[in-house]
């Protein structure tokens, strides 16, 4: 697995490095980058009844599963036809739904 | 004074090798049931060592103790209440951080443990070497680095354990949060040791910050000026970090464990990938992901049906070679009738029409687990589970299901919450079972055409899809999103595969068993007494005038809820023949359209007590009500529209 580095680009001097906060889903293949926030319960989405009671356990589920603010994630790849990121972090291999995914922000340097 | 019966607990993460372990204690004393009041499996087993009987619980594999899942909610009552002696803690020397996690939360419960470093040889193969000796000490916990596959320093986590239960009273280490969080962890446990409530304080302190659902209630109701004070200093934290106070609290619980790891570990990746890397590269591949799953999967459900099938016939010869013998015993009067007919034919109707299915089916999907395969399929097939509300792990049941619905049916306890568990057991039953095929093939495979046997199954998938997502959009709720932790590949491990195998039988014999006999019995005396022939002509206005089907078929289907592969010898006999082509009334359309209405009408009774096992009364009766008026429903589309085309 060959990763993004935006080190290397640096280094060539090809163009300045930008820090910026992305869904985890519009990551490329082998980015990585870092958890600033989980956009649940903000804004209901359509057939979310129970909204904030719900978006409470996806969270603490994120979260105990190691995606908590200010930890690096590196999306290996995505399943074709908007299925779920492969992610790895803290070590382990995680499985992602899109809609979950789409709802994590990153910080990244590109 | 000496105890001399102790009660181990095993905890950890799920595909931590912890059943393995629980295998290797407990060998052959197990006992698997449910939790009281819940559909949580709970493993039991007893093994004795030193003058001690050991009773081993094995709790459900879980990467956290909050209230996500029932199964967390079952561990950490039966940690913090029932109080075993000890928590034998499996952790993943693989994935020692998001282990680890999962470690400081059981010592929060203030539990006597110790920990089974488990798969050292696999961290080993990744490169990861843990200097147990000094996790131990950072802990304050017994370590012990094991290999439970090949059953490597098991004898000595049992001496170790017994010592620590013996030497107990040692004072418990705890983490240490930030300083500000700390102060008002110390603060509130104090205003909660004052109340009465069986969980420790500093553990109740840190859910009431957590802003935990079931601690707020329980403790909302012994003291709500205990939820005030911890709700103004959870503002406090989140004033102070700018996030909410649980993700405060668990980011730190994690940097913790990250930390530990890290002083712990001493990681020298290996440099050329190792093949179970290339294999996961391979079999989660966008493109070739794909095709080589259809290959696995199809030619496992091929081998699985050519089994099946051959072995079916085999043991139905060889149970019916014994009629005579019967006979000539019980005689052929009424009391012989039923009990052959009745008893004993349920009984290899059982054997020989279930099992040889389903255990080839149980042992394919065990060894798919252990592997590590099956969470790459569910990652391959999440988005099309979505559609119908549900994630890719949903695969698991529905696979199951093909062999048949019963062991279909609680396999959706692996679905996180309630509303999934029901979606998924409802699509699972429209899933046509080996009992289904049996008719699809021996009636409109063999009577009309290959081709129409296969178009049953791909309308069949169809109604599936579409039910299931109007069942989706019709039920309360938010989808939950797939979160599954990938484990890496390893080779299966044979004895906990045949282990789970055989469990998952007997609970299957222990479910269907009886009721297929009973089927079997009522079926018979109703023939005894001659009651075939007005059953037929009450449901004639259905069979005949909506279905276009003879009305002898009413019969069948009627005891098809029974047995549903029963309907094909039944009509056999009902005709008086098994060459239905001679049929006169019955020509291809009515073939077909009795199958289809067989394929969705119900599922039999033994799914459906499996059913009200999981749901509850009313929620089996509604599916079942639901399905027999669909399927009669769509017969009778069927039948006017085949009409057109013959």
């Amino acid at each position: 697995m060959e990763l993004y580095t935006p080190e290397e680009d640096r280094k060539k001097g090809k163009r300045k490095v930008e820090r910026m906060e992305l869904r985890l889903t519009d990551l490329r293949d082998g980015e990585s980058g870092i958890v600033t926030s989980v956009k649940i319960g903000e804004g209901r989405r359509r057939g979310e009844r129970r909204g904030a009671e719900r978006g409470w356990g996806f969270r603490r589920r994120l979260e105990d599963m190691g995606l908590t603010p200010g930890t690096r994630v590196t999306v290996v790849k995505s399943a074709p036809f908007h299925g779920p990121l492969e992610v790895f972090v803290r070590g382990s291999r995680l499985a992602l739904g899109k809609g979950m995914a789409e709802r994590i922000l990153v910080e990244v340097e590109r | 004074m000496k105890k001399d019966k102790l009660i181990i607990a095993l905890a950890g993460n799920a595909n931590v090798g912890k059943s393995v372990i629980f295998n290797h204690l407990t060998g052959l004393h197990q006992h698997i049931g449910n939790w009281p009041g819940k559909t949580v499996e709970k493993a039991e087993g007893t093994l004795h060592f030193k003058g001690y009987t050991i009773d081993i619980i094995d709790l459900p594999g879980i990467y956290s103790l909050s209230t996500f899942s029932i199964e967390e909610l079952v561990s950490r009552e039966y940690i913090a209440v029932e109080r075993p002696d000890l928590v034998i803690n499996v952790v993943d020397a693989s994935v020692l951080e998001r282990n680890l996690f999962f470690t400081l939360q059981l010592m929060e419960l203030e539990t006597p443990m110790i920990i089974a470093l488990n798969q050292v040889d696999m961290a080993k193969k990744k490169g990861i070497k843990i200097a147990y000796k000094k996790l131990e000490k950072t802990l304050g916990v017994p370590v012990i680095p094991t290999v439970a596959t090949r059953g490597t320093r098991l004898y000595e986590l049992l001496q170790r354990s017994v010592e620590t239960i013996e030497k107990r009273g040692k004072k418990l280490s705890h983490v240490k949060y930030g300083e500000e969080m700390e102060e008002r962890i110390e603060a509130l446990s104090e205003l909660v040791k004052k109340v009465d409530y069986p969980y420790p304080a500093r553990w109740t302190a840190i859910k009431l910050l957590e802003k935990d659902e079931q601690v707020e209630r329980e403790i909302r109701e012994i003291d709500p000026e205990l939820l005030s004070a911890a709700k103004k200093f959870a503002e406090e934290i989140e004033r102070i970090h700018g996030h909410s106070c649980s993700t405060v609290i668990t980011s730190e619980r994690y940097e913790i464990a990250g930390c530990i790891a890290r002083e712990v570990q001493d990681i020298v990746p290996p440099i050329k990938p190792p093949m179970r890397e290339r294999l996961h590269a391979l079999t989660t591949h966008k493109i070739l992901g794909y095709p080589i799953m259809a290959i696995s999967l199809l030619s496992i459900f091929y081998s699985i049906f050519t089994f099946g099938n051959y072995t079916s016939s085999l043991l139905s010869d060889l149970f019916y070679g014994l009629k005579p013998i019967f006979e000539s015993v019980l005689g052929v009067g009424i009391v012989g009738r039923l009990i052959w007919g009745g008893v004993i034919e349920g009984i290899i109707a059982g054997i020989t029409i279930a099992l040889p299915y389903i255990i080839p089916f149980y042992l394919a999907l065990y060894f798919l687990e252990d592997s590590g395969y099956l969470s790459r399929i569910a990652f391959l097939l999440d988005n099309l589970m979505h559609k119908i509300g549900l994630h890719g792990k949903a695969f698991i049941p529905a696979m199951l299901s093909l062999g048949c619905n019963v062991p279909g049916c609680l396999g959706c306890r692996i679905m996180e919450t309630e509303r999934e568990r029901l979606l998924a057991a409802f699509v699972v039953t429209l899933v046509p079972c080996a009992a289904r095929t049996v008719i699809i093939l021996g009636l409109v495979g063999t009577f009309v055409s290959v081709q129409w046997a296969l178009a049953l199954y791909i309308i069949d998938l169809l109604i599936i899809f579409l039910l299931g997502r109007l069942a989706f959009k019709a039920l309360p709720g938010e989808p939950t999103a797939l979160i599954m932790e990938m484990h890496d590949y390893r080779v299966p491990h044979l004895q906990t595969v045949l282990k789970q195998t055989w469990f998952r039988l007997t609970e299957f014999v222990k479910i269907a068993f009886p009721l297929i006999i009973i089927g079997s019995l009522g079926i018979k005396l109703v023939e005894v007494m001659g009651l075939l022939n007005p059953i037929a002509s009450v449901f004639s206005p259905i069979t005949v005038n909506w279905l276009g089907l003879p009305d002898v078929t009413g019969i069948a289907l009627v005891f098809g809820v029974l047995r549903k592969e029963l309907t094909l010898i039944m009509l056999a006999n009902l005709f008086g023949t098994a060459d239905f082509v001679q049929v006169k009334d019955f020509g291809p359309v009515q073939m077909i359209v009795f199958t289809l209405v067989t394929m969705l009408y119900i599922p039999c009774i033994a799914t459906i007590a499996a059913l009200v096992r999981e749901f509850g009364w009313k929620k089996a009766l509604f599916i079942t009500v639901f399905e027999i008026v669909f399927a009669i429903l769509i017969g009778g589309m069927a039948y006017r529209l085949l009409m057109l085309v013959y």
